[in-house]
């Protein structure tokens, strides 16, 4: 028997007292469930004369002798009388009040709410401990639990309440499509052999319910289109990330001749349109023009070029950089970086924004990163 | 003080003439409560004396275009300026906290903390006469930053008083003030009215806010063209400070992020049952203590020194000094590997040969980096169970073994922040593992 929500001991057993005392009319109202109703829907659980035996323990329900309730029906028994009325229900005569919680199941519900089935299943769940013989609290419990919590109940609860109990084993969802079969005869009952075929048939019908719920539905429709407008959504924006024109500066560009840029000079004059400084300096002993990354290796902000100061400096943390981009203070790590550089066929300096190169990567040493002055 | 406004004199001189107005108001009327409220006229009459008086002298003066002389010396800003840096700031901020918390006793006194609030407002108001502080303390971002400060000193102050006057209440047996003050108020009308009349007043600050002070609205972005300085919004500040000293991952992703998971790992960490719902800090002082630490010391006060104290080219500034973008600062740094492999060892720091696979520069960068590891190794792994051995001891007791290690752990992480800071300013200390090659450095 599936558990679908927790209860604790006291919530039972005030459950359990409840239907003890409100039960025996809930019993006499509910619809007379017969044998026939409850054995065809748990064929793989339910056997035969568990079903039988299920029978007698609602039928006589009004009538039956309430060992501790009877003669005060408002009083509310004690958790001792709970459980001794319970152990009495052994005998299948005197079975009446523990079959309370089943029998008021249906009664709790609005009538036509696929009445036949969530009675079967309490029924079900007392069957297998009354032919154990043995009916301790435990199983008591476990009872008291599939059976209805009667009184307000909580959203949750409501949901669990309209919710199949065992979805694995039952076959609801096709319910809810085709109008429910006939009841089987006896003689046609699925032999515990059988199981397998069962199962597949089982399993087509949750596929068809599936796809039935899913498809043929307002909510499935509109879940599919969601779905169909979002693929379309994603390709376009992977089309928007390859557009046909790039309307932003070449990454290969040039500067100027050599002469442009005398020893010691930054020129800023790339700084706003390529994002570069141009630089002729000195760099392991060697008079290079090189051309530098204006972006701070710390956290990525612009740095300023003081010429007073003959450095560069990042207005957001303070990282200082020599001229030839190596960082000496505040918190960047490494030095900036460098673009490739070369000198073209008409004799102006041409850059390539394309090609980074690292100092800490030893990647300075590569000389299409600077050309000699 | 250069680059000012001539007339810098007149234009304050209407804002200063009010603002003293207004603190001879607030104290007439803490002395009209004093007097009808608790009797006490003696007390009453001193502050109107003193301060009402007083404040309305320096409004006068004030009005009357005077506002030169309400400044304080120039010898002693110049000595403030030059004796503020980041260094002294930290420790000093320290100190009178830690003065403040030893002496709260003394400085959560009504009086004393009157006294000490007018004091602050009115070194506040004579400091505004100086060019520069003006300039800085009344740009539209930094007004309800100064708000946000004296506010805090409120609910700092509110709190201290209420827990010092629980702890006596307690060291006589008596249950705390909030349990006494337990009577039950009814939502309607008790809070909504309450809530509603804060609605309005709050709505109506908001406008005159927004209708006395400018939006702060600069030029357009640019790619290439970093506002100098440039600084988070306050609220970021502390993080910015942080992001000095630590590599961007660490001060912007790992610290922070365990900043968060420390605040929500109190919980599980605080074995200390008392203190529920009511002020106190003698009963629960290692909590207090750690807290006000992070709280005050590595998030306020970092705010303040970003906000106040931090100009162009993120250099630090003094507080009457001029924010000049070419002060010259030495602040060379070096790393650790740089300290032990060049200084101390005389040789050139251990460089894996070009030629080499990914194996072989991995190993050289783990021999570069040794010393900081093993400190690393030292603080992370070690220290733990010394404290546990030694000054957490009854902690270790008390918590087990995982929950010490996590509530160390994030000591240690929430220490390591004050630590760099003066590794840096003591030994321009850079990185104690400094690995550009793949962007790790602690």
């Amino acid at each position: 028997m599936a558990e679908k929500k927790k209860l604790s001991v006291a919530e039972i057993l005030a459950a359990a007292r409840k239907a003890d005392s409100g039960g025996a009319t809930a019993a006499s109202e509910s619809p007379a469930t017969s044998p026939a109703d409850v054995a065809p829907a748990e064929p793989a659980e339910v056997s035969a004369e568990a079903a039988v035996e299920s029978t007698p323990a609602e039928t006589p329900a009004p009538t039956a002798p309430k060992p501790a309730t009877t003669g005060t029906p408002g009083k509310r028994p004690s958790v001792a009388d709970i459980l001794a009325a319970a152990r009495q229900k052994q005998a299948p005569g005197a079975a009446a009040p523990a079959a309370k919680p089943a029998a008021a199941k249906p009664a709790a519900k609005p009538p036509g709410d696929k009445p036949a089935n969530p009675a079967a299943k309490p029924a079900a769940g007392e069957a297998a401990p009354r032919g154990s013989g043995v009916k301790d609290t435990a199983s008591i419990l476990a009872a008291a639990r599939g059976g209805n919590k009667p009184g307000p109940i909580s959203k949750a609860e409501a949901a669990a309440l309209t919710k199949p109990a065992a979805p694995a084993r039952t076959t609801e969802k096709t319910k809810l499509a085709v109008p429910p079969m006939p009841a089987k005869p006896q003689y046609a009952a699925t032999k515990p052999g059988e199981k397998k075929a069962v199962e597949t048939e089982e399993r087509r019908g949750f596929l068809g319910a599936f796809f039935g719920a899913f498809m043929g539905s307002f909510l499935g429709l509109g879940f599919s289109s969601l779905a169909a407008t979002n693929a379309l959504w994603g390709l376009g924006t992977a089309r928007f990330m390859f557009p046909n024109v790039l309307i932003e500066p070449p990454s290969t560009f040039k500067v100027g001749p050599p002469t442009d840029f005398p020893p010691g000079a930054v020129s800023e004059k790339f700084k706003a349109q390529f994002g570069v400084w141009v630089v002729n300096g000195e760099y392991n002993g060697q008079q290079q023009l090189y051309a530098i990354r204006t972006v701070c290796t710390h956290l990525g902000c612009t740095p300023n070029w003081l010429e007073g100061e003959q450095k560069f400096k990042c207005p957001c943390h303070g990282s200082g950089f020599y001229k030839d981009g190596v960082n000496f203070e505040g918190p960047a790590p490494r030095p900036l970086e460098r673009y490739a550089i070369r000198l073209a066929d008409d004799g102006q300096l041409e850059i390539d924004k394309s090609k980074k190169f690292q100092e800490e990567l030893g990647q300075w040493r590569d000389p299409s990163c600077f050309v000699v002055a | 003080m250069h680059g000012h406004d001539p007339h810098f004199y007149e234009s304050i001189q209407g804002f200063l003439g009010s603002y003293y107005l207004v603190l001879s108001i607030m104290n007439a009327v803490a002395a009209l409560y004093l007097w009808r409220r608790l009797g006490r006229w003696l007390e009453a009459a001193l502050l109107v004396v003193l301060f009402g008086g007083g404040f309305v002298v320096l409004s006068g003066i004030a009005y009357g275009g005077g506002t030169r002389v309400l400044g304080l010396p120039q010898s002693f800003k110049d000595f403030v300026n030059a004796n503020t840096g980041p260094v002294i700031y930290t420790l000093g901020t320290t100190a009178v906290l830690v003065i403040f918390f030893v002496f709260r006793r003394f400085f959560t006194k009504p009086a004393v903390a009157w006294v000490s609030l007018n004091l602050a407002l009115l070194f506040m108001g004579l400091s505004m006469t100086d060019p520069n502080f003006s300039l800085i303390v009344t740009k539209p971002d930094n007004v309800p930053i100064v708000g946000l400060i004296f506010l805090l000193g409120f609910f700092t102050w509110l709190a201290t008083y209420k827990a010092v006057l629980n702890d006596d209440r307690l060291a006589q047996g008596l249950p705390p003030l909030e349990k006494e003050d337990s009577e039950k108020v009814l939502v309607w009308p008790d809070l909504v009215y309450t809530e509603l009349i804060c609605m309005i007043a709050l709505t109506a600050l908001l406008l005159v806010w927004a209708i006395g002070l400018k939006a702060p609205l600069e030029a357009p972005a640019s790619s290439v063209k970093t506002p100098n300085p440039s600084k988070a919004p306050w609220y970021f500040l502390g993080l910015q400070e942080m992001l000095v000293y630590y590599d961007p991952w660490m001060a912007g992703v790992v610290l922070p992020s365990l900043v968060l998971v420390g605040l929500m790992a109190i919980p599980f960490l605080d074995f200390n049952k008392k203190g529920n719902g009511y002020y106190t800090i003698a009963e629960r002082p290692f909590g207090y203590i750690i807290f006000q630490l992070g709280f005050l010391e590595l998030w306020i006060t970092l705010i303040i020194l970003g906000t106040f104290l931090r100009g162009p080219n993120w250099n630090f500034f003094g507080p009457y000094e001029y924010w000049d973008p070419h002060k010259v600062l030495a602040l060379n740094n070096k790393d650790l590997s740089q300290f032990f492999w060049v200084d101390l060892l005389d040789s050139g720091l251990p460089k894996a040969p070009s030629d080499s696979g990914t194996l072989v520069q991995l190993g050289y960068i783990l021999k570069r980096e040794c010393v900081g590891f093993v400190g690393l190794a030292v603080y992370f792994v070690l220290l733990p169970p010394i404290l546990a051995m030694t000054v957490f001891r009854k902690f270790f007791a008390r918590m087990g073994f995982i929950r010490y290690m996590l509530m160390s752990n994030l000591l240690l992480f929430m220490a390591a922040l004050p630590l760099k800071m003066v590794l840096r300013w003591v030994f321009n200390l850079k990185y104690i593992v400094h690995i550009d090659e793949y962007f790790l450095n602690f």
